[in-house]
């Protein structure tokens, strides 16, 4: 008796987190496939008309919403490998040099990660005018790339350090160099940290909102800023539409997190608990 | 151990040098910046500390340092322990650990903006789900018109959305307790109440002050979720030092006096993380 009313008290807390979790984005993704009336329907209808109207909407109203997608596909997976790439190549040095200067070169990453990212848009903002970066694909890879480099170097580093060393020096006494050993030891064993560095980065550009806000006018414009947009000028009359655009950003980035969840899962463990 | 040399510097310049250009570069200009009066930053003008001096007089800064203050604390806490208690069910449980890990993820892969869409349109003052249970209960929730009702909006979002974060963090600490330390306590007469308070939360210490640390630092810069929800209205109640730090630059054109806000962000950011860094500074020459 004592057992079951633990086991059933464990379910009802279960199902709670689930809910908390999982409803707010799946009552979004709902809504995107009903019709305006049951939208607005109080109690919600569980049995209703699925359909693609909204879908169809959104392309025919905002036809350039597919073109601001893309520029999210652009500017994340850029931002991405340039992030990873650097964060390797310096995770790697931090990984198996020891020097004063390389510490105080850490600590300096580590510290810098600690600025609020609003900040630094004072003075960038003038910069990018003049250099007439504003409104432009590169800048947003620079700032996206860049956000996640100090965390990143610390992941690569520690998942470097699990590489065992006899492992480059036996490679060296071979003959290889050290780009040799980078590129045929170092970087097909630490693919993992490499992912994990490469999810973070990826996410957060796909999501960003502020830098894009502050730094796009038309052209570099990514989804999430055309979804705050659109949710000033269509909440109330047209919430199908709105919906549907967030389902369209929402659904890849979700399958993403959920596909590569143990490799997010190990960088946030190996970023945040031993860096 | 081998040397330094040239092509490990090759290696390291990427990473600094991205580092250095866009966010040390611009967080040491900003100081300059603060003690100037400029348009858009163009042509800065040297006024000495006067810009502090209005900031630090103005009372919508306070307002907004208040409700920073409010937002940081409430968040930080009840995500803390609201991640102990699923991190110790979740551990507890037989099967299913790896879905509703998976589930328990979802908001870390939303965007804030997706997430203020979906908690703006179930807290809807006219057609909300949660709203009109609420007034099914005879309470009234209006975000759009209460300050006190906004701000709630603004931590469930805020939390709705870290959440995951904090529980990763304490999750790993939680299974990475031993196991024969339950079995002894259990071979003494504790019961799990017992067991909890004398061996899981003394031991998960150490990562709990991390989560706390990572989650101030995170909710001190707060500027979508309060942004996306009010805009700081009405009449600027609601506004944090994030927006307050916009709306002094890009909407009064003011960058001298959000300059030295961003400073003054800037000094609170260190004075969250002193202990951080220390510990940081530590480790990271400890090994020499």
């Amino acid at each position: 008796m004592n057992r079951l009313i633990v086991t059933a008290s464990k379910a009802v807390l279960v199902a709670l987190i689930v809910v908390w979790s999982v409803f707010p984005v799946a009552y979004v993704v709902i809504n995107s496939f009903k019709f305006q009336r049951d939208i607005f329907a109080f109690p919600p209808t569980i049995a209703f008309t699925p359909t693609f109207d909204n879908y169809l909407d959104l392309q025919k109203n905002y036809p350039e919403f597919f073109g601001f997608v893309w520029n999210s596909v652009i500017i994340s997976v850029t931002a991405t490998i340039l992030s990873v790439f650097a964060a390797a190549c310096a995770g790697y040095v931090y990984s198996r040099y020891r020097h004063n200067a390389l510490s105080a070169s850490a600590f300096y990453l580590i510290a810098i990660r600690l600025l609020p990212p609003l900040v630094v848009t004072i003075p960038l903002f003038p910069w990018i005018n003049q250099l007439g970066l504003a409104d432009t694909h590169l800048i947003l890879v620079l700032l996206y790339a860049t956000f996640w480099v100090p965390l990143n170097v610390l992941i690569m580093k520690e998942f470097i350090d699990k590489i065992p060393r006899e492992l480059d020096e036996s490679a060296t006494v071979d003959g290889a160099s050290e780009a040799q050993i980078l590129r045929h030891v170092i970087a097909p064993l630490s693919i993992q940290g490499m992912v994990a560095c490469a999810v973070f980065v990826f996410v957060f550009s796909w999501n960003e909102y502020l830098y894009a806000f502050i730094f796009t006018i038309q052209n570099a414009k990514t989804t999430p800023l055309i979804l705050s947009e659109l949710m000033d000028s269509v909440a109330g009359t047209n919430y199908g539409i709105l919906f549907a655009a967030a389902t369209v950003q929402l659904a890849p980035i979700v399958v993403v997190v959920m596909l590569l969840q143990r490799f997010l899962v190990s960088g946030l463990t190996a970023g945040a608990v031993k860096g | 151990m081998r040397r330094l040399n040239l092509f490990h510097l090759v290696l390291l310049t990427p990473a600094q040098t991205l580092v250095t250009l866009m966010l040390a570069a611009p967080a040491f200009y900003v100081f300059w910046l603060s003690l100037t009066t400029s348009s858009y930053g163009l042509n800065p003008q040297f006024v000495g500390l006067d810009n502090y001096i209005n900031v630090l007089s103005d009372k919508h800064f306070w307002t907004a340092s208040w409700n920073t203050f409010l937002i940081v604390n409430v968040v930080v806490y009840i995500e803390l322990v609201l991640a102990f208690g699923m991190a110790v069910l979740v551990a507890s449980l037989k099967k299913g650990r790896m879905l509703i890990f998976a589930l328990i993820l979802v908001p870390y892969a939303i965007s804030e903006v997706v997430g203020v869409l979906a908690w703006r349109f179930l807290a809807d003052p006219n057609i909300g789900l949660v709203t009109q249970a609420f007034a099914a209960f005879g309470i009234t929730f209006n975000w759009t018109r209460n300050v006190a009702d906004a701000l709630t909006l603004i931590c469930t979002i805020s939390i709705w959305q870290h959440l995951p974060f904090t529980f990763v963090i304490i999750y790993a600490a939680v299974i990475s307790v031993p196991r024969d330390l339950y079995e002894a306590a259990r071979v003494d007469g504790a019961n799990g109440w017992q067991q909890t308070w004398n061996i899981t939360i003394p031991l998960i210490v150490p990562a709990a002050t991390l989560a706390i640390v990572f989650r101030y630092i995170f909710a001190f810069r707060m500027f979508s979720e309060v942004w996306l929800v009010t805009k700081g209205g009405p009449v600027r109640l609601t506004e944090v030092l994030g927006t307050y730090l916009y709306r002094t630059g890009f909407t009064f054109a003011d960058f001298g006096g959000a300059a030295a806000t961003g400073w003054l962000m800037v000094l609170g950011a260190l004075l969250l993380s002193v202990f951080y860094l220390r510990s940081m500074y530590r480790k990271s020459f400890s090994d020499e």
